[in-house]
């Protein structure tokens, strides 16, 4: 394929961005997203047939200089980073679309699809980063659209904190991927993915070291992918458009912290520690979000607790070595979780922005389409077969039992039994029951449900094109990763994990199904238990006074040392200078013969001076 | 030809005296045609200089323009000090020039809302730039300082005239303390002209390079002198700077001075400092600051960690921003503490950078200013309702405060802080705080004046004309430009850093 066609897949939508900055008083809301809509569609199209090429592609163009060695900025395509262009810009496609019905009363359409556009560009471009520095770059501008796209409201005051918290949490995480490039730097003398493989596998960096950049670039992947503890922006986040939510912070944007530990899968590899970290921290991640996704009660929330859960999943995946598990699951939940998101925004839409889902009902007699298509994704994220989402859970379980870390694969069992759980409590309680009566509700656009379907039809199908030898071949063929274990799956856990999930189904249908499980009242240790996770286990309030307060309280002190103590003896010093002055301005009091004397005073000084110079002769 | 050629350093560097003798002999009342002369003259030199950096570019190389002559001397019982007249302009200093000229122009364009005694405000503004041209286009300390000594005058009258409420204490804290740099700077040369009997750089750099081998065979007291010298050329560029805790005067001025006067203070002004240390510092005493670079270091991340959370919690817009530049000079100091080509890099990277980020955010400021008359954050909000160019450049200009990648900022503070991490890792990943905290202080800039729920009184102003945003678009441009190729800026600094750096030796 031609490479300049392919350098066109990211260009296009930067190109629309720009069109639309410029000219967004000059078009009518319909013109804007259409313009979106066929740049990034182009951008799509461009994508699809390197799927079948499948050959490695590489450009790269010198960039500047660092200590004479030349840095380059390139693109670099081979099969994981294809899957992701190919997700990126099908999924910034489809929300496209679906916004034209969303946000079509919105008066800055044309903004919003300009932030949508620069996004898509961006996180074309992360994909397709052929070395770390400019991945960083691109990472940062992921985490700007973010910001934007969060307070793409930014009157309202909830959305502006929440824009707030996605930035500085991320950029803790940030700060960790940028000393990790910076010694990267240092220890391999170039930024190239591929260089840092080779340095790697020639053992020409210490174990203690790639221990040390495995960690801080997977906590950049904390910030990003939401992992505990920097998860907390994430459920925030929600304050954004809807689309937004679905796009960014469920299919795409997030998956880049999993993306970067995939692509730099054999700098992990060579640390046990680090495995054990991103196996563990991936672990507690999706069992501690499940638990609280559970107890939430905004329809959006949720389904952010279970994004963040889900991230684990694929983390702890990773960390058990199951790279293919991990990349399989990405994709097949960028497809569900974005057909959910985008069923969320509907049933918001149709309820005339109703997020609580205590105050749904009964949606089933009148939205049959959504309930259908909802259930399908419920049915895949539950991992029930033939939804994808079995494919790629049963996987990592595999992944993680073959590791032999028996823990972390209960808490993946555990964990994916809440999944259902909550899964379903929220089908039920939306969807069951008595016919909404109160407010009339709304239908949904067409243009609305057709990416909706298309996201449906995926997530049912895509599950069969999974096999775990093929994709481990494909995944690696071309590029710098091995793979070592292939096991067969022993049939039980297939079995017990459905089953599982068969009785979650069950259960929340007996909770929430039936009768009103939501409003009722529950006493003793297990409300207040309850009440622990719903208040997200007070992480945010414990942020706020271990973190926050004494920052805060540090600045504020500072601000009263220079104020103070800084600005008191720079006091002191100016009234020093003015004694002086007032002893200088004596010396002037306007008689000649005194300003003679001085002068004379002067011409002795100098002469002196001068004859002493010859005192400083052995000066060379 | 060959001679204005030759002559080319002098002329760039006076060409705005033109405009002064053009503005004195206008009319007195006429404000209009001041801000015309004013604007008008500061092109000149610009031109002058992009034409000299697109050669240099081309040329892939740094080139160099010297005008030398002798000047003047002073007859000694043995011998004489000779003072030679020499500018030159090399690819260090070119860089510097070229912002000093931008963002003179842009302060000049910037400056609507100056409306009494424009005749001597517009003069004043052509001879400061002057001196700033001459103080990086100076070969001879003399000439150095005598420029120097002519932006402070400039800038003295400037703050004191036509400045806000307090302007005549800010005028005097900035006399006191750039004075009080004056005076040690003034040792400092005095001290250089007895140990190398001539005050050309070469001279100097020759002479204390040959002092410092033989250091041991000489009587303590020469090593005490160097010493001094060294430490009081350090100690006035510190102050410039400014480096915590000389940094109060400079608040003052932020807050008090007129807000293109700011421009032009915070974005090439405290610049002095940064090319003092490596024209002077690295220039003549290249082991000395092989020996301070740890105290470099350590200064450095104590600035940029104490700058930035003090802007955290600063209610008004100037005096974040003010704190926000001690926070970046902190990089600029971490840069020239590395010790390697690498750090030198992003420490003039950081200070053009800087330069530009505080010019274009300080032309916003005084935009804000003239439509609601406060900068306190309690008092602003959800201006992107009424305002939303505004709103967007500042948006753009604050990303490039706390260091986007694709804006300069990003690609100085990279080059900073990777040096530091080859030397220093430990230093280096304290540091790295900072761009935390600066991602804290830069949003609250913009979430307290552009988001939120916007005041009655703020519905309906007037966002930003078309002639109020060409200037700022030009700034944004030059910044993304530099984010997005920082070759364009290293080709002229390059070989120059190189030179420097290889005195060390070593690396």
């Amino acid at each position: 394929m031609n490479n300049l066609l392919v350098g066109f897949i990211p260009i296009l939508p930067l190109l629309v961005f720009l069109i639309l900055l410029f000219g967004r008083r000059r078009f009518t809301l319909k013109t804007s997203g259409w313009i979106s809509i066929i740049g990034t569609g182009m951008s799509f199209m461009l994508t699809l047939p390197l799927l079948w090429y499948g050959n490695v592609f590489h450009i790269q163009v010198p960039w500047f200089e660092i200590e004479g060695t030349v840095i380059q900025f390139g693109f670099t395509l081979y099969t994981l980073n294809t899957i992701m262009l190919v997700i990126v810009s099908f999924i910034s496609l489809l929300v496209q679309i679906y916004s034209l019905g969303y946000m079509k009363e919105d008066q800055r359409v044309a903004t919003f699809y300009a932030y949508l556009s620069l996004f898509t560009f961006s996180m074309l471009g992360l994909v397709m980063s052929s070395n770390l520095l400019q991945l960083y770059i691109f990472w940062e501008l992921v985490g700007v659209c973010s910001f934007l796209l969060i307070g793409f409201w930014y009157f309202k005051p909830t959305a502006r904190e929440a824009a707030r918290k996605a930035f500085i949490v991320t950029r803790i995480g940030d700060v960790g991927l940028f000393i990790a490039i910076c010694l990267i730097f240092w220890q391999v003398g170039s930024f190239e993915i591929t260089d840092l493989y080779t340095a790697v596998s020639n053992g020409a960096i210490s174990p203690g070291m790639i221990t040390w950049i495995a960690i801080l670039t997977f906590l950049g992947a904390v910030g990003k992918s939401g992992q505990f503890p920097l998860h907390t922006w994430l459920p925030d986040a929600m304050e954004g458009p809807t689309p937004v939510s679905a796009l960014i912070h469920a299919a795409t944007m997030v998956a880049a912290g999993v993306y970067l530990v995939a692509s730099l899968f054999f700098l992990f590899e060579a640390s046990e520690i680090a495995m054990n970290v991103v196996a563990n921290t991936g672990a507690f991640t999706a069992i501690f979000a499940a638990t609280i996704a559970l107890t939430q009660f905004d329809i959006k929330r949720i389904l952010a607790y279970s994004t963040v859960s889900q991230l684990g999943y694929m983390m702890f995946a990773l960390g058990s070595s199951g790279l293919v598990a991990g990349v399989f699951h990405l994709m097949t939940h960028a497809f569900f979780k974005a057909l959910l998101f985008l069923l969320a925004g509907a049933i918001i839409y149709t309820l005339h922005h109703e997020q609580d889902i205590r105050k749904m009902n009964g949606l089933w007699h009148t939205h049959k389409g959504l309930g259908v298509l909802f259930l399908i994704g419920c049915l895949s994220i539950a991992g029930i077969p033939p939804f994808s989402g079995f494919f790629s859970k049963e996987e990592i379980l595999l992944a993680a039992y073959a590791d032999g870390r028996m823990s972390i694969f209960w808490i993946g069992v555990i964990a994916s039994f809440l999944t259902t759980l909550y899964m379903f409590r929220l089908f039920f309680q939306v969807f069951m029951g008595d016919k909404q009566t109160k407010k009339s509700t709304l239908p949904v656009p067409t243009v609305m449900y057709i990416p909706m379907v298309l996201l449906a039809l995926i997530s049912s199908l895509i599950g069969f094109t999974f096999d775990g030898k093929k994709w481990g071949d494909w995944l690696t063929d071309n590029w710098v990763l091995q793979l070592n274990h292939q096991v067969t799956m022993p049939l039980w856990i297939p079995i017990v994990v459905t089953s599982l999930s068969l009785v979650a189904i069950g259960l929340a249908y007996v909770w929430y199904g039936r009768k009103k499980g939501l409003s009722e009242q529950r006493q003793g240790w297990f409300a207040r238990m309850q009440h622990i996770v719903y208040r997200k286990y007070y992480v945010d309030e414990f942020y706020q006074f271990v973190i926050l307060m004494p920052l805060k309280g540090l600045s504020w002190f500072l601000n009263g040392f220079d104020r103070f103590i800084v600005g008191g003896l720079v006091y002191l010093t100016s009234l020093k200078m003015l004694t002086l002055g007032s002893l200088g301005s004596r010396l002037q009091n306007g008689q000649a013969q005194r300003y003679l004397l001085i002068s004379v005073m002067g011409c002795v000084c100098i002469l002196m001076w001068l004859v002493a110079g010859g005192l400083f002769k052995w000066i060379p | 030809m060959d001679s204005i050629v030759q002559a080319l350093p002098t002329l760039l560097t006076f060409l705005p005296l033109l405009g002064v003798i053009a503005l004195l002999l206008s009319e007195r009342t006429n404000g209009t045609l001041h801000r015309r002369l004013g604007i008008g003259f500061t092109l000149p030199p610009l031109a002058l200089a992009v034409w000299m950096f697109v050669k240099q570019v081309l040329a892939n190389t740094s080139l160099t323009w010297t005008h030398a002559f002798d000047w003047f001397y002073i007859p000694l019982p043995q011998g004489s000090w000779t003072f030679q007249y020499m500018m030159q302009i090399d690819g260090l200093s070119l860089v510097f020039i070229m912002l000093t000229c931008l963002i003179t122009t842009m302060a000049t364009i910037a400056s609507h809302s100056i409306h009494e005694r424009t005749r001597a405000y517009y003069s004043l503004i052509l001879l400061l730039q002057v001196g700033m041209l001459g103080v990086f286009s100076a070969f001879n300390l003399f000439l150095f300082f005598i420029f120097f000594e002519i932006t402070l005058i400039s800038m003295y009258f400037l703050i004191g005239i036509w400045g806000f409420l307090h302007k005549e204490k800010a005028a005097n804290y900035f006399l006191l303390y750039n004075g009080l740099g004056s005076g040690f700077l003034l040792f400092a040369m005095i001290g250089l002209l007895m140990l190398a009997e001539s005050l050309n750089y070469d001279d100097i750099a020759n002479a204390i390079t040959a002092l410092v081998q033989q250091l041991e065979l000489l009587p303590p007291e020469v090593g005490l002198m160097v010493w001094g010298v060294f430490g009081s050329l350090m100690i006035a560029f510190a102050i410039k700077l400014p480096i915590f805790p000389f940094h109060t005067w400079m608040l003052k001025v932020h807050v008090e001075a007129p807000t293109p006067i700011v421009m032009i203070h915070s974005g090439v002004l405290l610049k002095m400092g940064a090319y003092g240390m490596i024209r002077f510092g690295y220039g003549f005493f290249p082991t000395f600051m092989q020996e301070i670079a740890f105290t470099l270091a350590i200064v450095g991340v104590i600035s940029i960690l104490y700058g930035a959370l003090l802007a955290i919690v600063e209610s008004e817009l100037k005096k974040v921003l003010a704190y926000s530049s001690i926070s970046h000079m902190g990089i600029v100091l971490i840069g020239l503490g590395a010790i390697n080509e690498t750090g030198l890099k992003g420490a003039v990277f950081q200070s053009i950078s800087h330069g530009l980020i505080s010019a274009l955010l300080f032309y916003l400021v005084g935009r804000l200013y003239q439509r609601t008359q406060t900068t306190q954050f309690n008092e602003l909000g959800g201006l992107a309702k009424s305002m939303p160019v505004f709103s967007g450049i500042l948006m753009v200009g604050v990303l490039a405060l706390l260091g986007l990648p694709g804006t300069s900022g990003f690609i100085s503070e990279f080059f900073a802080f990777l040096a530091l991490f080859a030397s220093k890792p430990i230093v280096a990943a304290i540091g790295t705080l900072g761009l935390i905290f600066a991602a804290f202080y830069a949003l609250r800039i913009v979430l307290k004046v552009s988001f939120g729920p916007i005041a009655d009184k703020h519905m309906h102003l007037s966002d930003l004309r078309f002639n109020e945003s060409i200037p700022m678009l030009i700034l944004v441009v030059v910044i993304i430009m530099i984010g997005i190729s920082p070759a364009v800026l290293s080709y002229p600094i390059d070989s120059v850093l190189h030179t420097l750096i290889t005195q060390i030796g070593g690396q």
